[in-house]
This record gives C-alpha cells, sequence and structure tokens, in this order.
C-alpha cells in the first residue's frame, strides 16, 4: 500500500537547512494497522505530511497504491488525497460553521458525486460513528469524542484505502480515546489500511506493527531503547 | 461546484457581516462614484440618430469678412444667415434640408381658466420630421406649401397635448400662442434625442421642443431668437426684417444626402453658392467655404465630449482603484485568517484551482453586492445632479446599457483585486494549518 524508498526531506531558510527525513524508508502492506512513534521533533509529522501528500519528498522515491506520486502535479496530488486517503487529526479539524452533514460532505463535494450519493454516503456514514441523529448540529454543540467521531466519518465517507491518523486520541480523556481507539480497529478489520502517529504506548502497542521514528530515520525499537539506556547511564555515571 | 461555491460564499460572508459590510460599502462607493461619471460621459457620447447619423450634414458658412472671427478651432461660425438659409433652400430645392430656430411662446388656451405658460419652440420647415425620424401619435407635419405660403398652423409634441389637453386627438383644434390662434395639425410621439443635435447652441442635453411651428412664419410674426445671434461686424438693424437681411447668424442648417454622389453634388453646389455670393461683395475672406459635418464629426467638432468629461471619468475609476485597493486588504486579511480550512479541504481533496475559484466567487458575489449598492449610489448622485442644475434632467439619467454595466464593472473590478487574496490562500501550505488549527 506504502512503500517509501531513500526519502530525504529537507527543508531550507536563508541560513538553515534542516534535515526532517533522511533515508527513510518504510513499507506498509494493505489491510496492516501501523503506529507510528517517536520523541517530538523526529520526524513524525514530516512523515505524515509526506505520507498525505501534503508535502513533496526532496528525494527518493514514493509508492502509494502502486502509484509513484514523486513529481505529480497538484491535481493529480489532490485527487489521490481525495480518493485514496483519509485523515483524522488530533485537533478534529473540522470546519466551525458547517454542521456534521456538511463537514462530511466537504471530500465528496471534490470528487464529484451527486447529491443522491452524497447524501447516502454522509448518513452511513454518521451512522457508522453513531452520530447520525445529529447531522444538523454545529461541531461546537458537540463533546471532543463526538468531533473526533465526525472526522474520522469524513474520512470514511469516501471509502478510502489507506487511514492516516495524527494522534487521534491526543485531545479526548481516556473513555472517548477507547471508543474512537475501537471504532478506528474496526474500520481496519473491514480491510483499511491504518497509519496512526501518537506518543501514547498503550495505543501504539494495540496496533498490528509499531514504527520508531528517531532523527528522521526509522529505528530499530530494541537497538534504540539499548541505545537510551547506554546513553543515560554514562550521563549519570 | 458553482452552486456549491456560491452557498460558501454566503455562509463566509455572514460569518463576518462587518467586514463584508466595510468591503461591499468601498466597492459601492467607488463603483457610484464611477457611474456617476460614465453616465455623464456615456449620454454625452451617445450616438443621438445612429440610423442616419452618415446621411444628415450640418451646413457652416464662411460667411465673416477678415476680422470677424468665432471660437471654432477652424473659425467657421456654427449658424448661419437667415438669407443664406432661404438662398440655398431656393438654389437646390431637389434636396432635402431643413433651416430652423429656437423661438418661444406664451401658450394660451380657449379656457378662460387656463393660466398661459411658457413653453420653448422651434419654427422650422415641414422637411423637419422627415429628416430627424420624428414619428406622429396624431395627424402629420404641416403640407410643404405652407413652407412657402405661412399659415397659422402647429405641432405639437405628446408631452404638451397631455398637459394642455389631457392626451387625446386634437388635430384640428386651436392654441394661443403669444395670443395668435395657430390650428393644431399634428401630435408628434415623444421625441428627445441626447445629445440635442440639431441644436447645440442653447444647451447641448436640454430637452426637445414641445412646438413646432413653420419657418415661414418669421417675417410674419417675428418670432424672437430664443438661442444665440451671432454678429461680427457693425450693422444697422432697426426693423425685424432688418435681421433677417443682415450678416447675423442665427440659423440652425441641416441638409440630409443619402449617398457620397449626392454630398458630392451639393459640395459641388456649396463652392458655387460661395463664388456667387463673392461677386455679389459678400464672404470677403480668402478662405470663405461651405463645410458639411455629418453628426458624429458635428458633435465632436462642438466637443460634446470634452477633455474634462474624459478626465472625470479617469478620476472616477482612480477613486474606484482606491476603493478596491483597501478591498483587497481587507480581502487578504480576510482570506488568510481561513487558511486553517482551507488546508483542511486541501488535504481532504481540494486543488487548487479548486480552492481559488471558491474564493474568487466568493469575491463575485460580494462585487455583485457592491455594485447594486453602487448603482443605488449612483442614481442617488444622478438625481442630486438633475434637481440641482439646469440641463441635467437629460443629461444625469442612467439607461439600461449603465444598469447593466454597473454590476458588470463591479464584478469583474472586484473580481480582478481577489485576484492576489485568491492566489496568496490556495497557495498556502496546507499542512502548516492542519496542525496548528
Amino acid at each position: 500500500m506504502l512503500k517509501m524508498n531513500n526519502i530525504n526531506k529537507i527543508y531550507r531558510t536563508d541560513l538553515v537547512e534542516t534535515h526532517a527525513l533522511s533515508e527513510f524508508n518504510l513499507n506498509v502492506k494493505e489491510g496492516e494497522f501501523v503506529s507510528v512513534t517517536g520523541p517530538s521533533g523526529s520526524g513524525k509529522t514530516t512523515f505524515l505530511n509526506l505520507a498525505g501528500l501534503l508535502e513533496s519528498t526532496s528525494t527518493g522515491t514514493y509508492e502509494l497504491d502502486g502509484i509513484n506520486v514523486v513529481g505529480l502535479n497538484d491535481k493529480q496530488l489532490s485527487k489521490i488525497r481525495n480518493e485514496k486517503i483519509g485523515f483524522i487529526f488530533q485537533g478534529f479539524n473540522l470546519i466551525p460553521d458547517l454542521n456534521l452533514f456538511e463537514n462530511v460532505d466537504v471530500p465528496l463535494r471534490y470528487r464529484g458525486f451527486n447529491s443522491k450519493e452524497r447524501k447516502e454516503r454522509i448518513e452511513n456514514a454518521l451512522e457508522q460513528v453513531g452520530l447520525a441523529a445529529r447531522m444538523k448540529h454545529l461541531p461546537s454543540q458537540l463533546s471532543g469524542g463526538q468531533q473526533q467521531r465526525v472526522a474520522i466519518a469524513r474520512a470514511l465517507a469516501g471509502t478510502p484505502r489507506f487511514l492516516l491518523a495524527d494522534e487521534p486520541t491526543g485531545n479526548l480523556d481516556s473513555l472517548m480515546a477507547r471508543q474512537v481507539m475501537e471504532l478506528l480497529e474496526d474500520i481496519n478489520k473491514s480491510g483499511t489500511t491504518i497509519v496512526m502517529v501518537t506518543h501514547d504506548p498503550d495505543l501504539a502497542r494495540r496496533a498490528e506493527r509499531n514504527i520508531q521514528i528517531v532523527d528522521g530515520q526509522v529505528c530499530d525499537f530494541t537497538l534504540y531503547q539499548n541505545n537510551k539506556a547506554a546513553t543515560e547511564h554514562a550521563i549519570s555515571a | 461546484m458553482f452552486f456549491y461555491y456560491l452557498k460558501l460564499a454566503k455562509k463566509s460572508l455572514l460569518q463576518t457581516p462587518i467586514t463584508t459590510a466595510l468591503m461591499v460599502l468601498a466597492i459601492a462607493l467607488g463603483i457610484g462614484v464611477s457611474m456617476n461619471a460614465l453616465t455623464l460621459n456615456h449620454v454625452r457620447s451617445a450616438n443621438p440618430i445612429p440610423e442616419k447619423s452618415q446621411q444628415l450634414f450640418a451646413l457652416q458658412l464662411q460667411t465673416m469678412n477678415k476680422i470677424g472671427t468665432r471660437h471654432t478651432y477652424d473659425d467657421m461660425p456654427m449658424q448661419i444667415t437667415y438669407q443664406d438659409a432661404i438662398n440655398i433652400q431656393r438654389m437646390s430645392s431637389s434636396t432635402r434640408q431643413v433651416a430652423s430656430v429656437k423661438t418661444g411662446f406664451a401658450i394660451q388656451m380657449e379656457d378662460p381658466d387656463f393660466a398661459p405658460i411658457l413653453q420653448a419652440a422651434r419654427a422650422t420647415q415641414s422637411t423637419f420630421f422627415e429628416m430627424f425620424n420624428i414619428e406622429f401619435l396624431y395627424g402629420g407635419s404641416w403640407s410643404k406649401a405652407i413652407d412657402e405660403s405661412p399659415d397659422n398652423q402647429v405641432v405639437i409634441a405628446e408631452e404638451l397635448n397631455e398637459k394642455l389637453f389631457g392626451g387625446g386627438d386634437n388635430i384640428g383644434k386651436n392654441i394661443y400662442l403669444n395670443q395668435n390662434a395657430y390650428r393644431i395639425v399634428g401630435i408628434s410621439k415623444s421625441w428627445n434625442p441626447k445629445p440635442k443635435f440639431y441644436d447645440l447652441n442653447s444647451g447641448q442635453f436640454q430637452r426637445t421642443e414641445q412646438i413646432y411651428v413653420p419657418f415661414s412664419l418669421l417675417p410674419v410674426h417675428e418670432y424672437p431668437s430664443w438661442g444665440n445671434n451671432n454678429g461680427w461686424g457693425p450693422e444697422k438693424i432697426d426693423t425685424y426684417q432688418d435681421k433677417l437681411n443682415s450678416e447675423i447668424m442665427w440659423i440652425q442648417y441641416w441638409v440630409e444626402l443619402v449617398n457620397n454622389t449626392e454630398k458630392v453634388d451639393f459640395k459641388h453646389f456649396l463652392s458655387s453658392y460661395v463664388q456667387q455670393q463673392k461677386k455679389l461683395g459678400r464672404f470677403e475672406r480668402d478662405d470663405a467655404r461651405g463645410t458639411l459635418r455629418n453628426v458624429e464629426e458635428w458633435l465632436e467638432y462642438n466637443e460634446v465630449v470634452g477633455n474634462d468629461s474624459n478626465i472625470l471619468v479617469g478620476i472616477s475609476f482612480m477613486f474606484l482603484a482606491v476603493c478596491l485597493i483597501n478591498t483587497v486588504g481587507l480581502l487578504l486579511a480576510k482570506f488568510l485568517k481561513r487558511a486553517p480550512e482551507i488546508g483542511v479541504r486541501r488535504a481532504l481533496g481540494a486543488n487548487q484551482a479548486q480552492v481559488f475559484l471558491q474564493h474568487l466567487v466568493e469575491v463575485g458575489v460580494l462585487g455583485l453586492l457592491g455594485g447594486v449598492l453602487g448603482l443605488v449610489i449612483a442614481n442617488i448622485g444622478l438625481l442630486i445632479l438633475r434637481n440641482q442644475f439646469d440641463g441635467f434632467d437629460v443629461l444625469a439619467t442612467m439607461d439600461m446599457s449603465m444598469f447593466i454595466a454597473a454590476p458588470v464593472i463591479a464584478i469583474s473590478a472586484t473580481i480582478l483585486s481577489g485576484l492576489y487574496p485568491a492566489w496568496r490562500v490556495c497557495t498556502t501550505l496546507p499542512s502548516i494549518h492542519l496542525k496548528t488549527q
């Protein structure tokens, strides 16, 4: 589903050159549920932006669902984002002046579905997250957990093959977080590939596979822990 | 997607009502002022008789002596003398032509309760109505015979017929002009060319006269001229007959020439007429000649659309530009504030062109609102002009083309000013706002 080979992402300003990802390699199979963890500034967000085609790589190759996406123009990338990728953000990112129906409608509008099909998809998606009865409500009238469920409904309405979740439970209490996580697991069971960035080790463990990013590279988790312990020991000594 | 963008535009504009109101007001003020100037310019530069403007020619004659002068760029008088009008008409009777002069009367009716009204009139010939395509509600012009053998006949305009009789067919009835009875032979339909090309001497945009009397009655009733009387040398004028025989130029003269052959022939005739008059001791100047100018040339010659009018339009559009620059600033602030939402839309599949278009539609709606309000402001401005200044009742009136032009200009100008803000927001990197929202 997702193949990244030797990806480099460099941010340049007049004075500074920052290597956000270096020789980054990752392969995510179709139907997998992968969690991505790592310390702050390690490159998780950069990875997510590249994976979601929100930014372009400096060098390297990236194939998404068999399509080499490096070098595609904005229109082509937007189409892939719209058809193949669903986004779930930590801050929900619902549009505040649109009601739930209209929020879920946003990606479907760009997809070009007719009004009947859009309506069906929106109702199904909101049904799936248990919010069908509140589709005329504004996001501000919902709790955080409900807002995140709307965001998930919005991500699901276009039936994407690949779901990118950035700290999906970061702004939720533990009960809400558990509900959202269960929802994601259900979605994954139905065949959708999920890559989830999280700081929460418990959530990361619930994924099939955990990837650790350190200093812009995918890191072997065991090696990382040993290095960390050795470094801490050396400092204390 | 267009209707979706319209829906989003409505939501967006209502979401920030004060900013929206400020932008609409800025656009409306700019449009209102520029449409005022443009309307005045448009009416000034309109072709008042497009179907015949290439066939109707104003006649000018250089009849002055060497010291006489007129304030035209070629020193040609705008009007001709009565004697030349009569001479030319008699010597070239096969050509359709008309002499006319503005005059006026106190109108009275047989009804003793009717209070007399003072009304401008035109002494002219029967060809006037045919040449200038004036239609009749009832009756018609007096006959050609009356142009030779004067009789108290009159054509009144539809508006005056309403005023005097309350409308209807009043052919054969009498009205009293300066206490003389005139029989109504025709009631003309409303006719109001803008500019009043056939006589630009006394108000280029005044309303047309409501009364037409035979030119042949000039010597009989000694109608005063309500227009310009241009003399260029000392003359002893004690009687009306002296005026008719004088070198005073006070008659407007038009000729209808339907093709080039007729035009060439008439020019030859004019040359021979000038030579003949020279032999009689008139037309002393070396450059004595006759000229013909069609309607458009005549309006240009008379500087109906002067430089001041064009400068006014220029200044008003500069004001519109200032208003739009203010709008650009407001739009930029509004759009960039919305960048996080755009980041979400981009993540969900909107491409840059779609985001750009969404914002241009919103800008277009703003332009439309500004255009409509601008029309209201423009019409209030024109109303003030009409009420405050004489002669602006025709000039300061918006026609259909201006009504359509206002929103078109407003939308186009606003979209133009919205290009940069829309481009800025659509090229913003979405990932920046997704994390920070």
